[in-house]
């Protein structure tokens, strides 16, 4: 059929010119500059993630109605997928391309919506056991996930905890209303039934010897975060009825009774101080933040912001505590001057300049100290390279020890949950790899990740997004009801079916349907382009509405 | 079975006992009856399709669609009809279609005429159309039975030209032979070429220079050919009809001092002063050239050979130069022996309609006779003074 | 979004279309629908080309090429020639570019449909003569730049509305079409395969060469000018029932006409005009979509 048509001899030309031959002896292929390519690409969320989630694929997954495999999915990365799903800070939202059209897609609540209506399937127990042990200090999400995903792998594990519960922040760190502890016992209890070892009450230094763990173990994860509050420095701040947050939050999350009286400050700006902040609130006391910059600036998360307004806390913004002493009401007066922005510091923001002459008093029964927490390094052995107050560490959790590994926010990262499960998850590979472990070289990692330019918008229909439900703040002010509602299963498979699936193909054969050149043909589950014909016109790569096809210079092998 | 009837009926019976399955056509004087009478014919008639197009282009555009497909098709038409399918009677020369069409011979306008000249039909001589020129209705009914044979033999079409109204309009007897008989003479057109959408290709795409040559080579072998099967096939309608027709008539030729060549009505008066010439004792005869398509050149030159003179009759005139017949005459003459190349005389009468009386073919004979040679290249013949 | 669009492909690559051209994208998808029982008979065009140079062919079916005014003509001989054999199945179609349609084509097409020829007849427009070098047709919009419309003195009359005309011939069925809706054109190319008579297809194929724009746009230029009311998607029964088979975004003509190099020279207030008139061309078929007017 390809062999080219001779007709050299006059016997050879018929009497009209009639055709004797398909066109397919015609390589318009030698025509074209560019070729088209099919390659998968990353998508922004994915991308974004902290622990690199494939959440085009679990949101996928849904649009399906299978919950069960999403949250299988979503588990082979991030075993705390009910946490996240209602915690995280979620950059996949901020990126998300949907942005560029109608609105992101609401990636938190599939997360939420997986982990509600899935099925745990995965064994519990580890089926083989490997020789090697490998000893976790720090039982938050940090070192709960490195545990998990050692565990499947068949490492023997033992977490050591200072607490007498597990899970680090999300125990002592996050309210009720946020994270409710029968669901954070619920995913830990699932990791610990794999058949982790745990030492509770147990604190590297007071209880066990670090030396002695580093040869009892072929490799250490530290993962102890950072519990110390920091000081004010200012006078009063020794008095009593001034508390550090962090204590306040672990004691209530304790089930401690903490008594607050009728008005409660709260100094700082972070997700701790609006956590601290609301907990007051729902003690029953009326509550005031006091932040140095403005809202803008604030660390807290935006939500947590909104909705501790909406629960009716003041905030006084631009305001600096300078001086705590003690009245004769029996209670305390804080000091304050108002500030103003002045140039950018170090952190990147304007620093606040306090206004001479504008000091104001508040009084309050308690002032409660939330302006950033510490990690403690006492207890590390001095060979272990540290820096800026943390562990220093590579991308991967490798110290300057052989066979240390440290992760969390005892290291230098952001400190959100997304993160610690993020570096949990990869200083398990680490040590996976460090103890002979044979881990596969991810091909992804070498894709583009993909630009919302690329999303062809013409193939998808506007369609309002489908917010998590809230609780109105009457309803939620005086107790610790969890805020965020989860999703009903199908509203949840509608908001899965507005991701575009950016960089992913799903096989619409656009792609096939409007080449011109009928030079793209299915190839089994995927395309394959036929670059005899081909000429390069591009029409494959804008209709492909998920921007998987790139057009390449030639020659491409 | 005999019937008086007009040449143009004779089109119609021809065509239908060739069993002529499509047919379109756009009217025109003098051709109308043509397709008049065949409306009649086929009406109720499922096995033929009459057309009834909006022009002479679409007329011949939509038999060439049709005998793509493998039937037997026809038309019909005249001057401004046939020059303006003139681009598509290449079309279907250059497809080696079969179809025939009857061209009665109507001058040309500007000015607007009606009646008989042969500049119509000769000015698409060049097209690779077969061309016949009858001289009674008889000729008309036969030629037409024999065109669709010798055509789709040699894959080429015919074109069957009358003298519009002399030949046209005028009743003549004719021996209308029977069906059975044309259906022995005339078997099933069965195609070597056609449209089947069950072994698809496609017809008449962008032809290269290095295939198109060889192609045009192929449809002039095809008229070379065409000469032995217009004899063989004149043989054979002898056989079943007892008429016979070649590609020339020669009549009182073999002695003739003066030849008249002739074609179409003219002929049949010729055959007249010819017969009283010699009842005078005058040596006169006459040449009818019944094929001008393809051109009859070794007849002519056997004929004409032994002659002292020639006069050709042109009923036509190609401006700029001189009477068409006259033209390809001479040029096959023109390499002949010294000693077999009688001078040639072109005479012109006729054009737009106008009479050609026995005493014009007088008046022609006298010429010839009075000059040893031609003075002018074209002789006008009865124009006023 | 997934288009239904059936799976047997009745040409071949390898031919020389226009790298981007949807000339044959129209063909591929009406072909789907007539399948292997099809005669095409196509005067010159640019399709003329891409069906291939003597000795290949880039179709399954057989193709007739014609002169140029005599698609519609040549197709009624082979429907006739086809029918007296017995052979009325075979789906004939005549396929023509707007200069065999809208021009030299127009008389022989408008005599094949007042005679109700049983033809599908399909009008591939990219809006002038491409083939012999992007000269302006009847086809052309107003304000279009061609070979001999330059932008000193651009195209200055409107697109003749060839749907409403060949409507005017009361043909059982007419119909808009667009490259980049494929499951619009082979619903109604189903439809008019069951239906007896003159059936007139009208599909607006983007020419990047001619209307100046990168091939890749090719399909997206076909959209826009669905969802700019530009290139509306209608069916017209009988030459009298309008059905609206899309109703478009309302995307302004802006949109279409910037993207396109041959309507660069336009000003603020020319763009404004082609806006009015499309507009108003757009309630005039929304009247007769309600019966309003005939």
């Amino acid at each position: 059929m390809s062999k080219k048509l001779k007709l050299d001899r006059r016997k050879d030309i018929p009497p009209i010119a009639i055709s004797l031959e398909s066109t397919l002896s015609i390589k318009t292929g030698t025509w074209r500059y560019f070729s088209p390519l099919h390659k998968n690409k990353i998508p922004p969320c994915k991308h974004e993630c902290p622990i690199n989630q494939d959440v085009q694929g679990f949101i996928e997954l849904i649009t399906q109605d299978k919950f069960d495999k999403a949250l299988k999915l979503i588990r082979r990365d991030n075993p705390f997928a009910a946490v996240t799903g209602r915690v995280c800070y979620h950059p996949c939202q901020t990126v998300c391309n949907r942005e560029y059209f109608d609105g992101y897609v609401s990636i938190a609540a599939l997360e939420r919506a997986a982990s509600d209506y899935g099925l745990y399937t995965e064994k519990k127990k580890a089926t083989r056991n490997k020789k090697k042990k490998v000893a976790i200090l720090g039982g938050g999400p940090s070192g709960l996930t490195c545990a998990y995903h050692l565990r499947m792998r068949g490492y023997q594990i033992t977490v050591f905890e200072e607490l007498s519960v597990l899970g680090g922040m999300l125990r002592v760190g996050i309210p009720d209303y946020r994270l409710p502890k029968n669901i954070l016992d619920r995913e830990i209890s699932k990791i610990v039934d794999m058949g982790v070892e745990v030492k509770t009450n147990t604190k590297i230094g007071r209880d066990i010897d670090i030396q002695e763990l580093e040869n009892r173990y072929d490799a250490m994860f530290i993962a102890t975060g950072a519990h110390l509050n920091r000081k004010l420095n200012i006078l009063g701040e020794s008095l009593k009825g001034v508390i550090s947050g962090l204590k306040f939050l672990r004691d209530i999350n304790l089930g401690r009774k903490v008594s607050l009286g009728k008005k409660v400050i709260v100094i700082g700006g972070g997700n701790t101080a609006f956590d601290a902040a609301r907990l007051a609130l729902r003690l029953g006391s009326r509550t005031t933040i006091i932040y140095r910059r403005t809202q803008e600036q604030m660390p807290a998360y935006i939500e947590e912001i909104e909705q501790g307004i909406e629960e009716e806390i003041e905030i006084l913004y631009l305001t600096i505590p300078i001086k705590i002493t003690e009245n004769n009401e029996k209670g305390l007066t804080v000091e304050c001057v108002k500030a103003r922005l002045g140039d950018v510091d170090a952190s990147g923001r304007r620093r606040p300049i306090p206004i001479s002459g504008s000091n104001f008093f508040i009084k309050a029964d308690t002032v409660i100290s939330a302006i950033g927490e510490d990690a403690d390094l006492s207890y590390l052995p001095k060979k272990l390279r540290c820096q800026k107050g943390v562990i220093t560490t590579d991308e991967n959790g490798v110290s300057s020890c052989f066979k240390i590994f440290a992760g969390g926010d005892v290291t230098d990262q952001p400190r959100t949950v997304a993160h610690a499960i993020g570096s949990g998850k990869r200083v398990a590979m680490a040590i996976h790899k460090a103890l002979g472990g044979k881990t596969l070289k991810k091909p992804e990692e070498d894709l583009p990740v993909i630009e919302h330019e690329k999303i062809n918008q013409d193939y998808f229909e506007e369609q309002k997004r489908i917010e998590t439900p809230i609780l109105t703040p009457t309803k939620r002010m005086r107790n610790t009801k969890e805020v965020k509602q989860g999703l009903k299963k199908d509203m949840a498979v509608k908001e899965a079916m507005r991701c575009f699936g950016c960089g992913i193909c799903n096989q619409c054969e656009n792609c096939l349907i409007f080449c011109p050149d009928l030079a793209v043909e299915r190839d089994s589950d995927s395309f394959k382009v036929l670059y005899d014909y081909c000429k390069g016109c591009g029409i494959c790569m804008l209709e492909c509405p998920r921007g998987v096809i790139t057009m390449e210079k030639e020659p491409i092998e | 079975m005999k019937k008086v009837i007009i040449g143009n009926h004779a089109v119609s019976y021809g065509v239908m006992l060739s069993r002529t399955q499509v047919i379109a056509a756009y009217p025109i004087t003098p051709q109308t009856e043509v397709v008049e009478k065949l409306s009649e014919l086929c009406s109720n008639n499922k096995r033929v399709k009459l057309l009834k197009v909006e022009s002479e282009h679409s007329s011949m555009s939509a038999c060439i669609g049709a005998s793509m497909t493998g039937v037997r098709t026809f038309t019909a038409t005249s001057s401004q009809g046939l020059a303006f399918m003139h681009e598509v009677l290449h079309w279907a020369a250059g497809a080696r279609l079969p179809i025939v069409m009857v061209n009665v011979n109507r001058a040309m306008a500007a000015p607007w005429t009606l009646w008989a000249d042969q500049n119509d039909s000769l000015s698409q001589r060049d097209t690779g159309w077969l061309q016949f020129y009858c001289e009674t209705n008889q000729e008309i009914l036969d030629t037409i039975i024999q065109a669709f044979k010798i055509s789709e033999e040699i894959l080429l079409p015919s074109m069957i030209c009358l003298d519009g109204f002399f030949l046209s309009h005028t009743s003549e007897p004719v021996d209308i032979p029977l069906k059975k008989d044309v259906d022995a003479f005339l078997p099933r057109y069965k195609p070597k070429y056609r449209i089947d959408v069950n072994d698809p290709h496609a017809f008449g795409g962008v032809t290269g220079v290095n295939y198109y040559f060889e192609m045009r080579n192929q449809m002039q072998e095809a008229m070379d050919k065409a000469k032995n099967v217009i004899l063989k096939t004149g043989k054979k309608f002898k056989k079943s009809f007892g008429r016979e027709y070649g590609l020339v008539e020669e009549y009182h030729c073999d002695d003739a001092e003066i030849i008249l060549i002739t074609s179409g009505m003219i002929a049949g008066t010729s055959r007249v002063v010819v017969d009283g010439y010699r009842r005078k004792g005058k040596r006169v005869g006459m040449l009818k050239v019944r094929t001008f398509r393809p051109f009859p050149a070794e007849e002519v030159r056997r004929v004409l050979g032994k002659t002292k003179k020639v006069a050709v009759i042109d009923r036509n005139i190609s401006f700029g130069h001189s009477g068409i017949f006259f033209q390809e005459v001479k040029a096959a003459m023109y390499n002949e022996d010294v000693l077999n190349r009688p001078p040639i005389f072109g005479y012109i009468t006729g054009l737009g309609g106008r009479d050609v009386t026995p005493d014009i073919i007088q008046e022609i004979l006298d010429y010839t006779t009075l000059n040893t040679k031609p003075k002018d290249d074209i002789i006008w013949i009865g124009l006023k003074r | 979004m997934n288009f239904k669009v059936p799976k047997e492909e009745y040409m071949f690559p390898g031919h020389t279309a226009c790298p981007g051209c949807t000339a044959p994208q129209a063909m591929r998808y009406v072909l789907k629908v007539l399948g292997q029982k099809t005669i095409i008979a196509m005067p010159a065009c640019c399709w003329s080309t891409i069906a291939g140079i003597f000795p290949y062919s880039s179709l399954k079916v057989p193709l007739f090429h014609t002169a140029f005014p005599a698609g519609a003509s040549v197709a009624s001989g082979i429907k006739a020639g086809m029918e007296v054999q017995g052979q009325s199945d075979v789906n004939v179609l005549a396929w023509a570019g707007d200069g065999g349609t809208f021009d030299i084509g127009f008389q022989a097409l408008s005599s094949a449909a007042e005679r109700n020829e049983d033809i599908i007849y399909v009008c591939y427009d990219n809006e002038a003569y491409m083939n012999t070098g992007i000269q302006r047709s009847s086809s052309t919009p107003w304000g279009a730049w061609t070979a001999v419309t330059p932008k000193e003195s651009p195209e200055s009359h409107p697109k003749k509305d060839i749907v409403y005309i060949m409507a005017a011939h009361r043909i059982p069925y007419a119909a808009t079409a667009s490259v980049a809706f494929p499951d619009d054109l082979i619903a109604k190319m189903k439809k008019a395969k069951k239906i007896k008579g003159t059936r007139f297809f009208h599909i607006l194929v983007p020419c990047s060469t001619g209307w100046k724009f990168s091939p890749e746009l090719s399909i997206k230029m076909a959209r826009l000018a669905v969802e700019t009311k530009i290139f509306p998607l209608y069916e017209v029964e009988k030459g009298v029932k309008y059905t609206i088979n899309k109703i478009p975004k309302g995307i302004s003509v802006k949109e279409y006409l910037k993207l396109q190099g041959r309507f660069k020279h336009l000003k603020e207030k020319d763009i404004k005009f082609i806006q009015k008139r499309v507009d108003k061309e757009w309630e005039r078929l929304m009247d007769r979509a309600n019966n309003r007017i005939d």
